[in-house]
């Protein structure tokens, strides 16, 4: 090698090494910025959460809740162990709940209406300009003395927030608050207050029952309180030191309740009614009922005989009367009534029909019973008695008769039949201002939206109903600061009251809603003796409160006489069995459209956590299904997730077929959650809703939309449907996994699986 | 011919020492990024000897040390050195309340979990992976902060687990 050569190598190397070494530096990544605290916010570590307590407010149970919280961020949502109504529990709505914080879809800030009405083109304007048009507007109309043309359309509020827009109505001179949600027992309220003379939701003792008789009463997945239910249902089945208790479903489809049940009674839809009522006439016959009325009760009673029954609900005779004689010989024993018995066009006399089944058989008024709730903590904080329902605003305002509508937290446009045309009549509202998070099929129709906090943003109160037979308030505190330009909805409401002035001013509280709970409370603490006690300050009681979650004089319960009288009762017991849409020769199949675990009314199809969840019972994700019977679809030559039209009197719908052993071969059903128009990117053009086909059939005493009021016919469209479902086959395929013995067959031995 | 040769051997050379240079600027060298302010670690830690974990509050508590926030800054240096330019540009930040957005000096990967706080209790001194900060004016990084040098470490320490995937990686 020459010594020339040996340079240049040594000099390519030389400068290789050093481009290489400048190359590596200058492509290194840009250090990423570290943001510090201006100033650092009290307790915060970062990367150590805390976790603060609050209710949570994914449907109107009111469960305590504990959020945890790292470095400002909400990360994790559980049940608050303290809490008598979540005992640490939660479902999986109230898991997902921070989906709904954090969705991409929710309404940043003030949006102002451009285009035409309900066609979704808003400009977003400021939070001043926007309280200042709706105080103009509230004011305009109370100059043309049409105060009593302001509408207020909410779900039902509880605690303090309810009672504001109360005062706020009031103090602006109108009586127009209508309280809508798909499922806010109206029906039973109504029922239980006619009956019973109850306001308040009772507490049903399932924990302490030794026999429990559910009329389709979903109790595991969406109805009434599902967690505190569920709990008490986990202590009668497999609490320590005491008898297993039984439980047997009446229902036309098996839904997850009546999965886990020991009995299956699939009466005929709109049956149900009469069978509770021939139980209640076989255990008053048969001399159970005591009391002094019984001659009373049995003339009553008397057209619902066991021949009759048998006959009306399609089930054996000796079944009914097996189920009276447990039922009345096991104490205590229960019965509830759910949504597939209150959904029909004579809703009310179902659960009307619980109550004295629950009468005759000497279940009111005690431990394992259905138990009195005591009065409320402060006077009209509690979701209030049954009051004009959507259908009276919905003719309202086809009327023209509504001037304004002020609408906060529910859906009518997609919960109302597809006959009633909800969203037609809303547009004949001249002005609507909304308070929603998301745009929907509701919030889309409005001139003006102003967007509220979420609960985990906002101050905020609870008073539960139903309360586990003892008051609960729960506290809801800001756990994180608000995500988006949304302020809170009590801060709003008193703000537009103070800027309209008058009486209404009058009634606004002074400060910030905050302060205002906080002096309520403070009121509260002097005058309950049980709060006073627990602590020696308010200051202190109230920094506990806030600690441990809420209030509740655990174990506090007070016996409270209940009764049903034949007088009372009188006017609901009628032979008059449910209306059906329909005739049954050109629409063969009942429709029942049920409440899906995930969804509830449909507010959960926004959230992508829900929609990925498989059902419990179906395991189909991201859409809807009809289930059919095997026996059924092989007449109508359907198989396993072909699409078929469902067709009522009043529209039709598609949905892919999904086979289910668990319904009645005369009955379809749908969930329902599915097939919204608009409510953000995860639930738009997804599935099927099949409230749009129902008719426009209530419960006249109530005013509630019978759900299963229809009746409906399947058609073939010859194309695959797009069902999506988590298990493979519901058949052991000759395996022999599951042995059965018929019951004649006892003491012969089983096939064997072994050859 | 034989000139082809010695230019392709060059450019070889040329080539494999361009990517040693890069390796060893990757493995081996950190970088002293330029600061929002001009912020001396010397005369704080090391001439005024003000702990480390009075301004990086959260080492023993939490998985990272913390920066300090301006609050802290302006506790001390509302009264102190109020003429110095740089104290001047924190002092606009605070009255403008805007955090100072401060170039990480250490860094690492996302699928790797460092708590500070297991280290401090352990009883590790800051400058075993940092360096003599106290000496710096400019805060480099020393250490390679890879996996090997980690685990030569935990070898040497004897840490229970030291050497288990999920320790670190989890």
């Amino acid at each position: 090698m020459k010594r020339r050569d040996f340079l240049k190598f040594i000099g390519a190397g030389g400068v290789g090494t050093g481009l290489g070494i400048l190359f590596g530096q200058a492509i290194k990544p840009p250090g990423s910025k570290l943001i510090p605290y201006l100033i650092p916010p009290e307790d915060v570590i970062p990367g150590i959460a805390n976790w603060y307590a609050s209710a949570c407010t994914q449907c109107a149970a009111g469960c305590g809740i504990l959020v945890k919280i790292m470095d400002g961020r909400a990360k994790k949502v559980e049940g608050n162990p303290l809490h008598p109504i979540s005992g640490g529990k939660l479902c999986v709505r109230g898991q997902a709940g921070l989906q709904s914080l954090y969705n991409p879809d929710r309404i940043p800030g003030p949006l102002r209406r451009k285009g035409a009405r309900g066609t979704n083109s808003f400009e977003p304007i400021s939070w001043e300009e926007a309280l200042s048009e709706v105080t103009a507007k509230l004011k305009e109309l109370s100059d043309k003395g049409e105060n009593d043309k302001l509408y207020l359309l909410t779900s039902a509020l509880s605690g303090h927030l309810g009672r504001l827009t109360d005062d706020f109505m009031a103090g602006y001179g109108s009586t127009n608050t209508i309280n809508h949600d798909l499922f806010d027992y109206r029906n039973l309220r109504y029922a239980n207050s006619a009956a019973m003379r109850l306001d308040a939701i009772p507490h049903y003792d399932i924990e302490n029952t030794q026999y429990l008789l559910s009329f389709g009463a979903d109790f595991a997945s969406t109805w009434l309180s599902p967690v505190n239910l569920s709990r008490g249902y986990g202590e009668m089945r497999q609490g320590e030191y005491r008898e297993r208790g039984k439980f047997v479903q009446v229902e036309p489809r098996i839904s997850l309740t009546a999965a886990n049940a020991d009995e299956w009674v699939p009466a005929k839809p709109g049956s149900e009614a009469i069978l509770a009522l021939a139980i209640a006439k076989l255990i008053v016959d048969s001399g159970h009922y005591t009391g002094a009325d019984a001659s009373a009760w049995k003339a009553l009673l008397a057209p619902f005989g066991l021949t009759y029954a048998a006959e009306a609900t399609d089930l054996d005779k000796k079944k009914i009367r097996h189920i009276a004689t447990e039922f009345m010989n096991t104490r205590p024993s229960l019965a509830i009534g759910g949504e597939s018995i209150s959904a029909y066009s004579n809703g009310v006399s179902g659960l009307v029909a619980v109550n004295i089944l629950n009468h005759v058989a000497g279940n009111l008024g005690i431990k394992g019973g259905v138990r009195a709730n005591d009065r409320d903590l402060f006077a009209g904080t509690r979701a209030k008695k049954v009051g004009p329902g959507i259908d009276a605003l919905i003719r309202a305002a086809e009327a023209k008769e509504v001037g304004m509508l002020l609408h906060y937290n529910n859906n009518p446009a997609f919960t109302t039949p597809g006959t009633v045309k909800a969203a037609e009549a809303l547009k004949n509202v001249p002005y609507i201002v909304s308070f929603s998070s998301f745009m929907d099929e509701t919030t889309v129709l409005s001139d003006i939206i102003l967007p509220a906090n979420m609960s985990y943003e906002d101050w905020g109160d609870h008073f539960a109903d139903p309360a586990p037979g003892y008051q609960v308030a729960t506290l809801m505190q800001p756990v994180i600061s608000p995500v988006y330009k949304t302020r809170s909805l009590g801060d709003t409401i008193m703000e537009l009251g103070r800027g309209v002035g008058g009486a209404v001013a009058e009634k606004m509280p002074g400060g910030t809603f905050a302060d205002h709970i906080k002096e309520s409370w403070s009121k509260l603490y002097s005058q309950n003796k049980g709060m006073s006690a627990s602590a020696l300050t308010f200051e202190r009681f109230w920094r506990d409160t806030l600690a441990t979650g809420g209030w509740w004089p655990e174990g506090a319960y007070k016996e409270q006489k209940l009764s049903v009288t034949p007088k009372r009762v009188a006017r609901h017991v009628s032979k008059e069995p449910a209306k059906f849409d329909g005739a049954a020769t050109q629409y063969p199949l009942h429709l029942i459209s049920y409440a899906q675990a995930g969804h509830l009314d449909g507010r959960g199809a926004n959230i992508p956590w829900l929609q990925e969840l498989p059902d419990p019972v179906t395991s189909v994700v991201w859409g809807s299904w009809v289930e059919i019977n095997p026996k059924t679809a092989a007449r109508l030559g359907v198989k396993m997730g072909d699409m078929v039209e469902i067709e009522s009197p009043h529209g039709k719908i598609q949905s892919p077929v999904f086979l289910y052993q668990g319904i009645r071969p005369d009955t379809v059903a749908m969930p329902i959650g599915q097939g919204h128009t608009l409510y953000g990117r995860y639930a738009e053009k997804r599935g099927a809703n099949p409230i749009e086909i129902l008719p426009s059939t209530v419960d006249k005493r109530t005013g509630v939309y019978a759900l299963n009021s229809t009746r409906v016919r399947i058609l073939k469209t010859g194309r695959p449907g797009d069902l999506v479902k988590m298990d493979v086959s519901t058949d052991e395929l000759g395996r022999n996994i599951v042995q059965t013995i018929a019951p004649g067959a006892t003491g012969k031995v089983p096939p064997s699986s072994h050859h | 011919m034989k000139n082809l040769i010695i230019y392709i051997i060059t450019a070889v050379i040329f080539v494999v020492t361009l990517g040693v240079g890069y390796l060893i600027a990757d493995q081996y060298l950190g970088r002293a990024p330029e600061q929002p302010i001009n912020f001396s670690h010397r005369i704080h830690a090391g001439d005024n000897e003000i702990p480390c974990m009075y301004c990086h509050s959260y080492a023993e508590r939490a998985r990272v040390s913390g920066v300090p926030n301006v609050q802290r800054c302006m506790g001390c240096h509302k009264i102190i050195k109020t003429d110095s330019p740089e104290i001047q540009k924190v002092a606009g930040y605070w009255d403008r309340k805007e955090p100072i957005p401060w170039i990480k000096v250490h860094n690492l990967p996302d699928h790797v979990v460092f708590p500070h706080k297991r280290h401090v209790k352990a009883g590790r001194k800051c400058q075993e992976c940092h360096g003599p900060v106290e000496t710096m004016d400019v805060v480099k990084r020393i250490a390679p902060l890879k996996m090997g040098w980690c685990l030569k470490c935990h070898g040497k320490y004897d840490v229970k687990n030291g050497r288990e995937c999920w320790t670190c990686h989890t």
